[in-house]
């Protein structure tokens, strides 16, 4: 773990780790470019990342109390200049595209079995304020006063955060946060010190203090969203196995603490179309092989109150309960014909899409379907960029599942994650808590020759590129993005939609409550997706932001689950803590028309569509400014075209194969809706769905793709 | 006879012979010149154990722990990992705790931990006793071993010792969890959700 000096000549240097300056570093290292890649953050991925429940609680502060970020000392590295070159300092401060940060915790602060444990010193420091609590928690049945109080405040001071927000900057949201650090701060001033995760007790702390506002709701818990067993105390027979809680109990806050290692919390909530340009990337590359991914394995919608599944695969539609048989015959002949481009469509050019699909008389339910769910647009998308989104849709169904979405085990923040290993592993160099301080320019040719780094140590390289939030605002198309994202991270003791299975990954679309507002996305994640403790769920909303996340989301949370604002939501799950923020949007951020050398080259962080495609886009489109010539992300080979593998000769690609020959077979006998479907002239389309796939597969040289449709059926 | 795959990732400070011990394991060879890892994801070898047939994915840092910045994505999922000091330098077995810390932190609950004393070869050189690395193993629950990935001693031993120490598959409840690595292929139908 020594530290030794950087190298001091590099062919590319990559200021950032997130997704699009990872793919960057992976493409360029892959064909032999010798790259530095910094992040003067302690963690990989920047906005991209993804964090542990304290991890997050860290971020958060550093988010709002007005922290002064790591404000370097001013150094003078002029002395470093040689002759013809100018000195380009870059951002020192951390000029986080991050604004509006708040936490709400809704779940009581610990409960009493883990009181009565004897556990490590740091659980017994809130007993104190818990004193008067914890039977009331533990039976579900009294609310203590106590709570009601907490309750009123919390709600008098959102109120008061709210209208200070409307129209006001940052800055005030900081001063409000700061008064409030120094309050709590000074109520627990004998607290010990909470050691958890990976940061910093005291910040911990401060956090537990500061910004959660707890307001815990305990009556009429019985009824949790997960399933119809209400009072009678059995335990939750879909909750996680490993855990023998009872039914009533809900977890709290100390418990989210302490399994906080379980949770890996996005900042950027997306999916990967299973034929978007990540996937196809990450198999291009052989990156994949450092993943792991779940199926999305529900899409949802919200319509007058009630979530409900969308049916997109033929199964779905077949099985479908919501939809009658001549709705069926609708949607399906509807998918089919979507397929090929009609006379039709062209008549709708220019038109919104929702025209058409009225003139389509599919009827309410599938208009809605078809639109907010499988084109996710809006009432005015245009007809053909409409028809583009379900034939992408339709063409994503069936490679890996029953919708055309998946995730990465432990969550978003890994991706990013495994191209810098790719990176590494073709000899790029890494270095967290590590920046740079500014570009040594060559002021005849306008390139950038060298960097100084943070240390003061002059690194040559012939290009450089950065994330947006090194470049000074003053060398900014833009100053500011004209775009941003509002976001929420609920976590949450049931599933929005029960069934079955408790392990669903759900999309969940919710259209805009009134017209010309934003329409919600909502992902529920499930703890099988590595990304929450076994008996919660991560549900993270995303939409373009018209206020603050606040106001832009907490209606629909309120609406949606159970929350202390929310009337009447028996059989919703409960919120149990959530954390809203805006973020810049990244496809609003200029990348272009920097005051910058020519050979420096921007990436915009995240943007707020669904897929990968933007930041895919921008890595590759730099990759071939800095190397015109060169293939991007050739594959790696694999380990065991490398190495004389002594036992078994069978590669896996062949065993993997049997394998799911079988399975496909079974898939076939015990289709439930199969009969239906091909009572419903299913033969036919899906007929056209495999001559599809077989082009594909000669495009794409891959010989085993396909996956039989049957067995979706 | 079943294949498993494990995941085993090596930490130790640079130079203490990981990519050696590895490069042994896996091909039976030995450079002297050994070139940092390059191009290669993780190595693999399978061995058989009991009725199972092991197979290791053997995962470098790639120079990731130079500057102190591996990823939590290196630890994900490693049923094993192989924490290497170089038994001629005390200080690679002073930052044994810090690797040991750094696992708590970011691996696997259930992680089998493996500490190896390398380059073994090398006793008159020695600067850390066994007895004393021994014990401070014991005191974490790790395997212990000396090895020399020179004179090829211990090194299949190490990862054999691992091998008994994977607990046996868990109940296939709780490992189904459907999820997948993307290759060329599709993974297997899922069950349909409705
Ligand atoms: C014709 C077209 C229309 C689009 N319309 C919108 C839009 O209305 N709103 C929006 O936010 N983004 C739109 N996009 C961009 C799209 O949303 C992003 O590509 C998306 O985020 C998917 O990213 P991905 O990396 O997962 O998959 P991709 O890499 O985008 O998918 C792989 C291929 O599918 C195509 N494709 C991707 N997305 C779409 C799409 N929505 N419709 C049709 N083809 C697609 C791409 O051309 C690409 O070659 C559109 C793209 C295209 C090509
Ligand atoms: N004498 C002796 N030398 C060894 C032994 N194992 C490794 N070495 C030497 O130690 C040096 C470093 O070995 P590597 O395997 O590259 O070490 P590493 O831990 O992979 O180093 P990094 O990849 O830089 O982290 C090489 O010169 C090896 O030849 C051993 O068992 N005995
Ligand atoms: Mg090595």
């Amino acid at each position: 773990m020594a530290s030794e000096d950087l190298p001091s000549e590099f062919d590319v240097v990559i200021l950032g780790t997130g997704l699009a300056e990872s793919v960057v570093a992976a493409a360029c290292a892959r064909v032999g470019q010798r790259v530095l890649h910094l992040d003067r953050k302690s963690y990989y991925a920047g906005s991209w990342a993804s964090f542990t429940f304290n991890g997050l609680l860290s971020w958060i502060q550093e988010h709002t109390a007005g922290s002064q970020p790591e404000t370097e000392e001013l150094h003078d590295w002029s002395n470093l200049l040689e002759d013809g070159e100018e000195m380009i300092c870059l951002s020192n401060t951390n000029s986080a595209p991050f604004s509006n940060v708040q936490v709400y915790c809704y779940t009581s602060e610990k409960d009493e079995e883990e009181e009565d444990e004897a556990r490590s010193p740091e659980a017994l420091n809130t007993t104190e304020e818990e004193g008067g609590r914890g039977g009331g928690d533990e039976d579900g049945v009294t609310e203590p006063a106590e709570s009601h109080t907490a309750e009123l405040k919390e709600e008098e001071e959102e109120e008061g955060g709210e209208r200070r927000q409307e129209g006001a900057a940052d800055a005030q949201e900081e001063e409000r946060e700061e008064e409030q650090e120094e309050e709590q701060v000074e109520a627990f001033p004998s607290r010990p010190q909470v050691s958890w995760g990976d940061r910093g007790p005291h910040q911990l702390q401060k956090t537990c203090g500061l910004n959660i506002l707890h307001c815990p709701i305990t009556q009429a818990i019985q009824t949790e969203g997960e399933g119809p067993e209400p009072e009678s105390g059995q335990p939750r027979p879909s909750a996680a196995p490993s855990q023998s809680e009872p039914v009533k109990k809900k977890i709290s806050y100390a418990q989210l603490l302490k399994e906080g290692r379980r949770f890996n919390i996005d900042l950027v909530s997306k999916l990967m179309y299973s034929r978007g340009s990540l996937v196809d990337l990450l198999i291009k590359s052989n990156v994949s092989r450092y993943a792991e991914f779940k199926n999305v394995t529900r899409i949802l919608t919200y319509r007058h109150g009630n979530v409900e599944q969308v049916p997109c695969s033929r199964a779905d539609v077949f099985a479908s309960r919501q939809l009658s048989v001549v709705e069926k015959r609708k949607l399906m002949r509807f998918l089919t014909s979507c397929l090929e481009e009609t006379q039709e469509e062209q008549a709708f050019a220019g038109r919104p899409y929702l025209e058409f699909l009225r003139d389509q008389q599919l009827g309410d339910n599938l208009q809605h379907f078809l639109l907010h769910s499988i084109a996710m647009a809006t009432e005015d998308t245009p007809t053909e960029e409409g028809l583009a989104s379900t034939r992408h849709f339709l063409r994503c169904l069936g490679r890996y599942g029953n919708t055309p979405f998946l995730f990465p085990l432990y969550g978003l923040g890994e991706i990013p994650q495994c191209f810098c290993r790719m990176c590494a592993v073709f000899g790029g160099i890494y270095c967290l808590r590590h920046s740079v301080h500014s570009l040594l320019v060559h002021k005849d040719t306008n390139r950038c020759k060298a960097v100084i780094d943070s240390r003061g140590q002059r690194i040559s390289c012939s290009h450089v590129v950065v994330e947006d939030g090194y470049v000074e605002a003053a060398r900014k198309p833009t100053a500011t993005p004209t775009r941003f994202l509002s976001r929420a991270v609920l976590i949450t003791d049931g599933s929005v939609l029960s069934s079955e299975s408790d392990q669903q990954v759900s999309l969940v679309t919710v259209p805009p409550s009134e017209a010309g507002g934003p329409s919600v996305r909502l992902v529920e994640l499930c703890p099988s997706t590595m990304t929450c403790m076994p008996g919660t769920y991560l549900v993270h909303l995303t939409c373009q932001s018209v206020s603050s996340a606040y106001q832009d989301l907490s209606p629909v949370v309120t609406r949606m689950f159970r929350t202390p604002e929310s009337h009447d939501q028996e059989g919703r799950p409960s919120v149990l803590w959530c954390l809203y923020f805006n973020m810049a949007d990244g496809s609003a951020v200029e990348v272009e028309g920097h005051d910058l050398p020519s050979n420096v080259y921007v990436c915009s962080g995240p943007d707020g569509g669904l897929g990968h495609q933007h930041a895919i886009g921008q890595a590759e489109a730099i990759f071939h400014k800095i190397l015109p010539e060169d293939e991007f992300c050739p594959p790696a080979p694999n380990p065991e075209d490398i190495i004389y593998d002594g036992e078994t000769c069978t590669s896996p690609l062949g065993e993997e194969g049997e394998e799911r020959g079988e399975e496909e077979g079974e898939g076939e006998g015990e289709g439930a809706g199969e009969e239906e479907g091909e009572g419903e002239g299913g033969e036919k389309e899906e007929k056209e769905q495999e001559e599809e796939e077989e082009e594909e597969e000669e495009r794409d040289g891959e010989v085993q793709e396909k996956q039989s449709l049957k067995s979706e059926e | 006879m079943a294949i498993r795959e494990l995941k085993v990732c090596l930490l130790g400070d640079t130079g203490v012979g990981k990519s050696s011990i590895v490069c042994r394991f896996v091909q039976d060879h030995f450079d002297h010149n050994i070139s940092p890892t390059i191009g290669a994801s993780f190595l693999t070898k399978t061995v058989p154990c009991g009725n199972e047939l092991h197979k290791f994915l053997i995962w470098d840092t790639a120079g990731q722990e130079r500057f102190h910045s591996l990823a939590p994505m290196y630890y994900r999922g490693s049923a094993a990992a192989v924490i290497v000091y170089d038994i001629t330098k005390l200080d690679s077995f002073q930052t044994l705790k810090k690797w040991v810390k750094e696992l708590k932190e970011h691996g696997p609950e259930d992680i089998v931990v493996a500490i190896a004393g390398n380059k073994n070869d090398l006793g008159d050189i020695r600067e850390v006793p066994m007895k004393e690395a021994k014990e401070f193993a014991e005191s974490i629950a790790a395997i212990f071993i000396e090895t020399s990935a020179r004179n090829a001693v211990n090194v299949e031993e190490l990862f054999q010792k691992i091998s008994k120490q994977i607990p046996p598959l868990e109940n296939p409840e709780v490992d189904s969890n459907e999820s997948f690595k993307l290759t060329r292929q599709p993974p297997p139908s899922t069950r349909r959700c409705c």
